[in-house]
């Protein structure tokens, strides 16, 4: 995430910040820039430093004599290195070493899916290296153990301009996440721009087989999945058709309700194959935080599903079938709409143009019951994965170094490509992925690529594209021509594509998120997965008819406050981390 | 003990060695780990630094609103699963049995063989689609008899007969062979006297084939009896959904969705705990019930 290119006006306002940061740092004796970088203002910077015995100070001061910071590693399952480089010993590692004199020993690496285990393992034993990367959980077991460095103080002296951008972008909802009690005790890694905001993707052939126009109300949902079910929009004489997808999860990016629900200005989201914990809250009209899946519109739009099932325009079997199921009933044919996020054009319908010219996916923004403008729901904003410094580290700042450095290679004006993804013969070498601290960047790159990719698509100009949105168009252009193995891009990027509705919402509309920023409390990790369990329990049971939608109020939301949901409420509201 | 008869021992005893080693280092010196079911785990404060809570996770599993429906549901599918695991096996050793034709006779074993070595998870997979209800096989066969279509796999009645009958179809092949090799044990000319003394196939099955297998009979019933607490988290874990929780959620999938999702280590650790006591428990009991009563030792 974050790692891809940025964008000319961009870099524009970027530099005029750096410009003004050097201007004001010529008063003391801080400057910025590696040598290796230099170019621009920051060289002027760098020129005038003076040298201090131990190191320069600044975001790429160099330490002299070279220091050794200790860190461990989580490989990726396909390991690909570049010859004479490895996880120990690459680009980035060298340059680190000779440009700012910080030389990065991992103590131990393995696959990531052994990495949560062993870290837990390395904390009880506490053969801590001098920084790593944990979770959120991990992260809040570890600043309450005492064992994270205090970092906010060498943040405001060493962050970079671009890793200061990056933090602060989106009302610094990244530091926030990583702040407790005021202090910064860790880098988050992402965050920033909420994502997870549904579309409905719709079998457009269907809609014209049954001369239908794409939907603008909730109405004309449930008109096209009714028609979708009885109108044979396949033409093949048989009922064999469904008009909306649904998976036993109940929510998610593919196949999920979120987006209907939306539809209804509900917030619901708790998968029933998710951790429990990751609640969406929002103020209530008195102001209360309360869980938006308990308020009525989450039953409104229950009773509208529980319509939609009774007339079979939901697959009789949904609460038996997970995503790759719900994904055959759309590659197989059986049915025409779905909601789901961005990604459902990379999957799981991606291949189905090239098997068949005729099918004809397309995204459509969602829609709402009444005159209110639908805001999609939205989550992510919150980092959930950090970079902690030992509080036993001699070299705290060099942690946050290390990431300016990988901002400044890979995010900022001054950016690499040979730092962010090399080809070589037929392999794609992601070079960003062995930095020992792979920075967040700019949450929105992809949406800021899209405008490019529209403006590029209007003018037939490439040539202010990135080099990811230069991927994208010419993927876009190839599919233009023929090549159908080439839709997915079209479908993500194309005119009216995937992100062109995101950005539509993100300007227009922006997501709902909760607005609960802590990490999960401690009833919500002990209670969440109940409540989780009777909700989709409940959920699932009304929309297959097995209760009456009144049940709502009686079976879930009196029982979820009674089962340990004040008990959250409760802490949720002392925690103090409230937007 | 002379020096000599140790000396000459003294290359077995090396032999035992590393699988002892691994023994004590993988199976018994984990147990330490157990403590943390009596501890508030915080695995930044170590193994032993952690705080002492007694029997609070103990008391907090017995709290959770579901924790007696679930015991039931793991006590229900396993005992019939031992049951049927039981029987079926038995039959099918013993009808193979009286067929003559070898090449017959090995293909039927092979292939009810074969399920045992498909993981749950492609399973589960083909198994949906067999038992839909909208397109499955086994819908189409009864609808063509006229039986309104079955939701096996979303029908609280129905669900945990499907778990049984499912892991019986996947697992008899296995015992099949196990009881075929105990037949051929049987000494032949216990037969051959039999049929001089008049007895006809059912009754030497009966005094003769039965008897010559309970051993085997009953040591694999023993050893199926530690597992009364083991219902088939991975069979369940792919084929469950919430509208079946209320018979089909057992301990370790019920315990999978509470604590482990949230790496809730104590708790899973009393969990585990409580489920291994129960087994050991158990598996002392039928071990001295089939000293007592079949005279076997299987130690």
């Amino acid at each position: 995430m974050g790692s891809r290119r940025g964008r000319t006006h961009f870099i524009l306002v970027s530099s005029l910040l750096l410009a003004l940061t050097t201007a004001a740092c010529n008063g003391n004796e801080e400057t910025t820039a590696p040598e290796a970088t230099g170019n621009g203002g920051a060289t002027k910077a760098s020129e005038s430093a003076k040298n201090s015995p131990a190191m320069k100070e600044g975001p790429f001061g160099k330490y002299d004599p070279p220091i050794t910071m200790t860190t461990v590693r989580a490989l990726p399952d396909l390991e690909s290195y570049r010859k004479g480089e490895s996880i120990d010993d690459n680009l980035w590692t060298r340059d680190l070493k000779e440009i700012l004199g910080i030389e990065v020993v991992n103590k131990w690496k393995v696959n990531h899916k052994q990495y949560n285990n062993k870290i837990t393992v390395s904390m009880i034993s506490g053969d801590m290296p001098d920084f790593y990367q944990v979770d959120a959980k991990q992260l809040q077991q570890i600043v309450e153990a005492g064992q994270a460095a205090d970092l906010t103080e060498v943040y405001q002296k060493y962050a970079s301009d671009v890793t200061r951008q990056s933090y602060e972008e989106f009302n610094s909802i990244k530091l926030k996440g990583a702040t407790f009690d005021g202090k910064l005790m860790a880098l988050p890694l992402n965050g920033g721009v909420p994502g997870g905001a549904q579309m409905i993707w719709i079998r457009k052939d269907w809609l014209d087989a049954l001369h239908l126009e794409p939907p603008r109300t909730m109405d004309d949902v449930i008109r096209i999945a009714l028609a979708f079910t009885n109108d044979d929009p396949d033409r093949n004489g048989k009922d064999d058709t469904y008009g909306l997808n649904l998976m036993k999860d109940l929510f998610g990016g593919w196949a999920g309700l979120d987006g209907f629900m939306n539809g209804y200005h509900a917030y619901a989201y708790n998968p029933a194959n998710g951790s429990g914990t990751d609640l969406t809250f929002v103020k209530n009209a008195e102001g209360k935080v309360v869980l938006a899946d308990t308020l009525s519109e989450v039953k409104i739009a229950l009773g509208k599903l529980q319509e939609l099932y009774k007339a079979g325009a939901i697959p009789k079997e949904f609460s038996v079938l997970d995503g790759n199921k719900a994904g055959e009933l759309a590659t197989t044919g059986k049915v025409g709409m779905a909601y789901g996020e961005f990604w459902v054009g990379t999957w799981p319908i991606a291949g189905m143009k090239k098997e068949n010219p005729a099918v004809d996916w397309r995204p459509y923004p969602i829609v709402s019951a009444d005159d209110a403008p639908v805001h999609p729901g939205g989550r992510g904003d919150i980092p959930t994965s950090f970079i902690v410094v030992n509080k036993n580290a001699k070299h705290p700042e060099a942690a946050i170094k290390i990431l300016n450095y990988f901002h400044e290679k890979v995010s900022g004006p001054n950016r690499d490509p040979n730092y962010h993804q090399v080809k070589e013969g037929d392999v794609n070498y992601q070079v960003f992925s062995l930095s020992p601290i792979i920075g967040p960047g700019f949450s929105n790159q992809n949406q800021i690529d899209n405008d490019l990719v529209q403006e590029a698509l209007r003018t037939g100009d490439v040539s202010k594209l990135t080099s990811s949105a230069k991927t994208y168009y010419d993927g876009i252009m190839d599919y233009k021509k023929g090549n159908l193995d080439m839709w997915l891009w079209n479908a993500l990027f194309g005119q009216d594509g995937a992100y062109s509705i995101t950005n539509a919402y993100d300007r227009k509309t922006p997501p709902v998120t909760s607005v609960y920023m802590g990490q999960p409390t401690t009833a919500m990790v002990t209670k969440g997965p109940i409540l989780r369990d009777l909700e989709v329990k409940i959920f699932t049971e009304i929309i297959n008819g097995t209760r009456p939608v009144d049940d709502f109020d009686a079976a879930f939301v009196a029982e979820w406050y009674k089962q340990g949901g004040q008990e959250i409420l409760d802490e949720v509201a002392a925690s103090g981390r409230i937007k | 003990m002379s020096s000599k008869r140790w000396r000459m021992q003294l290359p077995l005893h090396v032999m035992i060695w590393p699988g002892l080693i691994l023994v004590l280092l993988f199976c018994y010196g984990p147990m330490v780990g157990l403590i943390i079911a009596f501890q508030d785990f915080v695995p930044t404060n170590g193994l032993f630094g952690s705080e002492f809570v007694g029997l609070k996770h103990f008391e907090y599993m017995y709290s959770l609103p579901q924790t007696t429906e679930v015991i039931r549901n793991t006590l229900f599918i396993s005992v019939m699963k031992i049951v049927a695991g039981l029987l079926a096996p038995i039959a099918t050793a013993l009808l193979l049995n009286e067929i003559r034709r070898e090449s017959f006779k090995r293909s039927v074993q092979t292939l009810i063989y074969l399920p045992h070595f498909l993981s749950w998870v492609i399973l589960s997979g083909i198994l949906i689609e067999v038992l839909s209800p909208t397109n499955g096989i086994v819908n189409s066969l009864l609808a063509s008899m006229g039986v309104e279509p079955i939701f096996f796999l979303g029908d609280q009645s129905w669900f945990p007969f499907v778990m049984v009958g499912t892991d019986v179809w996947k697992e008899f092949g296995f015992g099949t062979i196990v009881y075929l090799a105990a037949l051929t044990s049987i000494n032949p000319s216990l037969y051959e006297a039999a049929v001089i003394d008049g007895a006809n196939r059912w009754q030497q099955t009966l005094y003769i084939t039965l008897p010559g297998m309970l051993p085997i009979i009953v040591l694999m019933l023993t050893l199926s009896l530690g597992n009364v607490l083991n219902a088939g988290f991975d069979q369940i874990f792919n084929l469950y959904n919430p509208s079946v929780y209320a018979t089909g959620d057992i301990l370790d999938t019920y315990v999978y969705r509470l604590a482990f999702v949230n790496a809730q280590f104590s708790v899973a650790t009393a969990v585990g705990l409580f489920k291994s006591v129960i087994s050991f428990t158990l598996i002392s009991i039928s071990y001295w019930v089939a000293y007592r009563f079949a005279n076997y030792r299987i130690f």
